[in-house]
This record gives C-alpha cells, sequence and structure tokens, in this order.
C-alpha cells in the first residue's frame, strides 16, 4: 500500500504545508516591502495617478504589441511569455481535476474548462516554456541575465507540466499512481520553492506596475 | 558641495556607495528591484543597446536591467531574508574598487535616464530611478566622472555649467536683444511670469532665447527675466547630488520670489522643467507656491486661448519631431508640441505611433558633456537616425537645446545632413505681425 500513501501524503499534510509556507512567504515579501513605506511628493499631478495605476494593473499584460519594433525582435518572449501564464494561471486552477481539489481545499466550486482547451494550453505552455528557456541559454542579453533560479524553476515547471499531461492521457497501466503521485510531488514542490524564488514576480507585478502608472498619472502621459 | 572626480578607488568609496545604496530603499525601488524577472526586452527599449546592436556589435551589459545589479545585490542582502542569512556566513557582496569604474561606466555614459525601457519593461520597472541611485551613490563616493564634475561645480561657482555668470548673462541679454530686436524685461517688478533661458540657449542657440521673448512680448504677458534665477539648467540631477540640485533650485526660488512671480518657465530644456516641475516642490514643500509651465506648454495655451496667432505654414519641408525625454516622455509635454507643430509644417510625418515611443537623443542626462561617453553617444544617435530615416525627413524640429546639440554634434560626427530646428523659433516666425 505504500503508493497510496504515499499519494494520500502529497495529496493531504504535504500541500497543506506547502500552501502554508506558500501563503506565509508570500504575504512576508509582500508586506515587507510595503512596511517599507514612501516619501511624500508635493508635486501637482497632472492626471489621475490612482486611476491610472489601476488601468495600468489591468491593462498592461496586453500592451506589449504596442510597442512594435520591440515586439518583432522578441516575439518569443512576448508570445511564449503570455501563452505560457494563460496555460499556467488557466491550468492550476480550471482544469477538472485541479477544480475539484480546489472546490475540496476552499469550499467554493470552481468552473471547470473542457478538456480539449485544458490540453491545449498545456501543450501551449509547455512548448511556450522549452522555447522560452532555450532563448535564455542562447540569447546573450538573457545568458547574462539569467542564473540557476530560472533554470530550476523552468525545469520544474515543465516536469509538472508534462507529468500532467501523462497523467491525463496515460496508457501506461499499473504505475498510474505513481505518475500522478509523482505530479503532485512535484507541484508541492514548486508551491513550496515560489516564495523562495524571482517566481514570486506575481505579487511584485501589483506593486511595480501600480507604481508604474501612478508615475505616468502623476506626469500626465498615456503609456 | 563639490562634486569630487577621484581617480584612486579604496575601500572608502567602496563604503560610501554601499551605504548609499542601502540608504536610498523605498517601497518604490524595492518593488521594481524584486520584480525583475530577468526577460531581457529591456535591452531592446535601449537607444545604447540598439545602436551596439545595429553596428553588429552586441554588449549585453548594457542592458538597462544588468545597470542595476549590483544595487539588487545590495538591497537583498540588507532587506531580505536569504540575503541576510548568506551575508551572516560570509557570502554577502564583495565590491572591488574596478566595479565601481564599471558602474560609473553603466550609469553615467551608457543611461541618459530617457525611461523608455519603463515602458516596454512587462513589469513596468523604473530603471531610470535605480540608475539614478546608483549615480547618487557613485557621486556621493566622490566618483562622478570628471567633465561632469567640473560642469556641476562651475554651475555652483558660477552659476551655470558654461560658465555664465550674471555678469556675462546681462552681456548676452544685450546682445540678444540688439542682434534680434527684441525687448527682454530683466528684473521687472511686479511680473507675473518668470522666464528662465539654459545657459545652452543663451550661449549656443541665442536665437532660441530671442523666440521665447518675442513669443512673451506679443501673448502680451507680464514677464520678465531674472538676474538671481538666470540657470535653469540643473547639473545636480545629472550627478544626482541632492545639495547642488537644491542649491540650483534655491537660486531659482529666490529669483521668483523677488519678482513675486505666480508662473516659472521652463526653456527648451529637458531637466530644467523636470527639476522645476516635479522636484522642486519635494525640495521646498512650503515656499514653493509657483506654476511651472514649460514654453511649448505654453504656448500652446495661449494659441488654444487665441492670445497667439499664427499666420501660416511656415515649415515648408518634411519634417519630423524629436522629443525630450525630461519635457515629454517624463513631464508629459507630448500632444502640445505635436499641435503646434501641424500648425507650422506643411509636411509634418510623426517618426511614432505613440509619442511615449520616441528615442531620445543620446546626449541627456549629462552624457553629452561627458567625452569618454562620445562612443556611446554616437551609437545611440545610430538608432535614432533610423527613426528620422524612416520618415524620410531632413528637417527635426525639436523642443530641447541639450538635445538639440547632442543631435547637431553627432549628426557632424556621423557626417549627416539632417537640419535641426528650436520649435519655439519656428513659432517666432509665423508669429501674425502686429497690427
Amino acid at each position: 500500500m505504500t503508493d497510496v500513501a504515499f499519494y494520500d501524503f502529497v495529496r493531504g499534510p504535504l500541500l497543506r504545508f506547502a500552501l502554508f509556507v506558500f501563503f506565509l512567504g508570500i504575504a512576508y515579501r509582500f508586506f515587507r516591502v510595503l512596511f517599507l513605506g514612501l516619501p511624500p511628493d508635493y508635486a501637482k499631478p497632472k492626471g489621475n495617478p490612482y486611476l491610472m495605476a489601476v488601468k495600468k494593473i489591468v491593462i498592461k499584460p496586453t500592451m506589449g504589441w504596442t510597442f512594435n519594433e520591440i515586439f518583432s525582435r522578441r516575439a518569443i518572449n512576448f508570445i511564449g511569455g503570455f501563452l505560457f501564464h494563460l496555460g499556467f494561471i488557466g491550468l492550476t486552477f480550471f482544469v477538472p481535476a485541479h477544480a475539484l481539489l480546489w472546490k475540496e481545499i476552499t469550499g467554493i466550486p470552481f468552473p471547470v474548462l473542457p478538456n480539449i482547451v485544458s490540453d491545449i494550453l498545456a501543450y501551449a505552455a509547455l512548448g511556450s516554456l522549452i522555447a522560452l528557456t532555450m532563448h535564455r541559454a542562447l540569447n546573450p542579453v538573457l545568458k547574462l541575465l539569467t542564473g540557476k533560479d530560472e533554470y530550476f524553476a523552468n525545469f520544474l515547471i515543465a516536469m509538472i507540466l508534462f507529468t500532467g499531461l501523462l497523467a491525463t492521457r496515460w496508457a501506461g497501466g499499473g504505475s498510474y499512481i505513481w505518475l500522478l503521485s509523482l505530479h503532485m510531488f512535484l507541484a508541492d514542490l514548486l508551491i513550496l520553492y515560489i516564495p523562495f524564488s524571482r517566481l514570486s514576480h506575481f505579487v511584485y507585478y501589483f506593486l511595480s506596475v501600480g507604481f508604474m502608472g501612478w508615475n505616468a498619472g502623476k506626469r500626465g502621459v498615456s503609456f | 558641495m563639490a562634486v569630487l572626480s577621484k581617480e584612486e578607488i579604496g575601500q572608502e568609496e567602496v563604503e560610501k556607495f554601499y551605504q548609499f545604496c542601502k540608504k536610498s530603499i523605498d517601497m518604490e525601488v524595492a518593488s521594481y528591484l524584486e520584480a525583475c524577472v530577468r526577460c531581457g526586452i529591456c535591452a531592446e527599449a535601449c537607444l545604447f543597446y540598439m545602436g551596439e546592436n545595429v553596428s553588429g556589435r552586441i554588449d549585453p551589459t548594457l542592458t538597462p536591467a544588468y545597470k542595476a545589479d549590483l544595487l539588487r545585490e545590495i538591497y537583498k542582502e540588507n532587506y531580505t531574508l536569504l540575503g541576510r542569512l548568506k551575508k551572516l556566513f560570509g557570502f554577502g557582496v564583495k565590491i572591488k574598487p574596478e566595479e565601481l569604474k564599471e558602474q560609473a561606466r553603466l550609469a553615467f555614459y551608457t543611461c541618459t535616464n530617457c525611461d523608455r525601457c519603463t515602458k516596454a519593461c512587462p513589469m513596468g520597472i523604473d530603471t531610470p530611478r535605480l540608475v539614478s541611485i546608483v549615480r547618487g551613490a557613485l557621486t556621493h563616493a566622490g566618483l562622478t566622472p570628471k567633465d561632469l564634475a567640473d560642469a556641476t561645480n562651475l554651475s555652483v561657482e558660477k552659476g551655470s555649467p558654461l560658465g555664465v555668470d550674471t555678469q556675462t548673462f546681462l552681456q548676452r541679454l544685450e546682445f540678444i536683444s540688439d542682434e534680434y530686436e527684441v525687448n527682454i524685461p530683466i528684473d521687472r517688478k511686479p511680473s507675473e511670469y518668470l522666464y528662465i533661458p539654459s545657459s545652452i540657449e543663451l550661449m549656443k542657440f541665442p536665437s532660441s532665447v530671442a523666440s521665447a521673448a518675442k513669443v512673451l512680448n506679443r501673448a502680451g504677458v507680464s514677464w520678465s527675466m531674472s538676474t538671481v534665477a538666470h540657470e535653469a539648467t540643473n547639473f545636480g540631477l545629472f550627478a544626482q547630488s541632492r545639495e547642488v540640485t537644491r542649491e540650483m533650485l534655491r537660486r531659482v526660488l529666490q529669483g521668483a520670489k523677488d519678482l513675486g512671480v505666480k508662473y516659472i518657465i521652463a526653456p527648451e530644456c529637458g531637466h530644467a522643467y523636470q527639476s522645476m516641475r516635479f522636484i522642486a516642490p519635494n525640495v521646498f514643500p512650503e515656499e514653493w507656491d509657483f506654476e511651472v509651465l514649460n514654453i511649448v506648454e505654453l504656448i500652446d495655451r495661449m494659441l488654444t486661448e487665441g492670445r497667439l496667432r499664427l499666420k501660416g505654414k511656415v515649415l515648408k519641408e518634411t519634417a519630423t519631431l524629436h522629443d525630450s525625454c525630461q519635457i515629454g516622455r517624463r513631464g508629459g509635454v507630448l500632444r502640445e508640441p505635436r499641435r503646434i507643430l501641424k500648425e507650422l509644417a506643411e509636411d509634418f510625418r510623426d517618426s511614432v505611433l505613440i509619442p511615449e515611443h520616441n528615442i531620445c537623443c543620446g546626449g541627456g542626462g549629462g552624457v553629452l558633456v561627458i567625452g569618454d561617453a562620445d562612443y556611446y553617444r554616437q551609437k545611440a544617435f545610430i538608432s535614432k537616425m533610423t527613426l528620422f530615416d524612416k520618415t524620410k525627413a531632413r528637417t527635426v524640429v525639436c523642443y530641447c537645446a541639450n538635445c538639440m546639440l547632442a543631435l547637431t554634434k553627432s549628426s557632424q560626427e556621423l557626417k549627416r545632413d539632417y537640419r535641426f530646428v528650436s520649435m519655439v523659433e519656428l513659432v517666432a516666425e509665423a508669429l501674425e505681425e502686429e497690427t
């Protein structure tokens, strides 16, 4: 019964522990920055800083194409990055199996994606992750900027996507439960890893893009 | 107050640099430092990187994100749990003296604080803000590039980075009013508007000053220039020396208070507008009670109100517009120059779809005065040229004297035949005859 015991462990206590560390860690990182405070600004704003901050937070991820010459030179970054994030969010919360799990944990019913959409998202996310990683390894600018952190995170996420895909389309017989357990174990690892790495950029997005919008509003520019 | 330019870098300088960086962290800076996902998109937005790239040489160290990396390391080991642990076990940041030289190259030679990378960054990171901190730390450690340090010190001693003292100022104004037949009121009390020129205009583009005077006279406002506040450019911002910034602004404040003005008109100079509009209210929160307008902003307002009238389109050839980063992208005066230029030029072709995306001249932020940075400035001009050539225009209208000087210089050095004209001059030329 070791397989079932392991399955129960990664789905139960380990997941709970990982989520606990995740929320604690993310809250710590977010509030640590928040508590650094801001100096007052007495310059009269030209536009509406607060409105612009909210607007930027909402629309910024869809605005990459407006910088068309940068977009064309870095299509892998923009398209791959967009597809990956879309896939990551869609898969994490709205795949039938995951939605069930989230409902168990939170008690809130999650909407469910049709299987075909989940599959497309998974292939898109995995494909773009591989493309992005290769880009990182080959582009001179990215080579300079990238550390071990990025490669480890990309590898971990790729493995989760891969084992997840295998698990939904499994035709291998008896060791299915081990594969599923491996998928969940890696996911637990990822959840644990996020607060300690740059993957926590999603919380800082709200701060840094918010500040960018705030500054744009202060200066009265629309972009 | 003098800004130093030391040759020898020792442990003391390293320590000063480190402490300044450590003290400069606030919520905004920390969120920029934390938010970077190392995507490197900013490189494609940076005119220095692009210029090298066009020439077939890729220099990844010109990536904006990389320019703030030392600051990021210092932030981490002082403000984050993991960083503190690392430092405790002896794996902290160890800055070698040569590294500070490299930081000076990155912060002073290859960044004009133009803000284009912020607009391209998916996380909205304000790299100019971070580079400014690195500049401030280098200045605090006495490592400002020599040319910039000299100009900054000259502006404190004599009142202007070009060495224009009050006497020279008055002589120049006398020359300008004679040569261009324009009346320039000096120290007239009471006045509503104070116009402060920059010394680049005064010494190198005197017709700009004359044109501004003509425009102000025609608009019928009560205005004056001041012998106390006679320099609008603020080199304290280039070197990021708070004392110098404060001192230069104090003179402006003094001059404006003496004349009892309500409005201060910033000339065609990027950092002048930036310092008076956005920085001065924070340096003198109690006393700074003026509305600061750029001359272009004022002209647009006067045209809309009908206080100025143009006789027609004076620019016959195809023309394009060069935006000043500190007045435009970082100052919000972008629609105004376009509205004015449409009235002035028969064939105005904008080089960018979105005004905020325009490329910097390559000489802003003090890069122009640093002789050692000439190579980078010329490379940056190549990226600028791609935009000019896209519109097929040879005439470029500017609204910043520093931009005009940098563009003219680079253009001559690379043997190009662009013609750079000042927007205010065009307006003065197009003013309707007085009836």
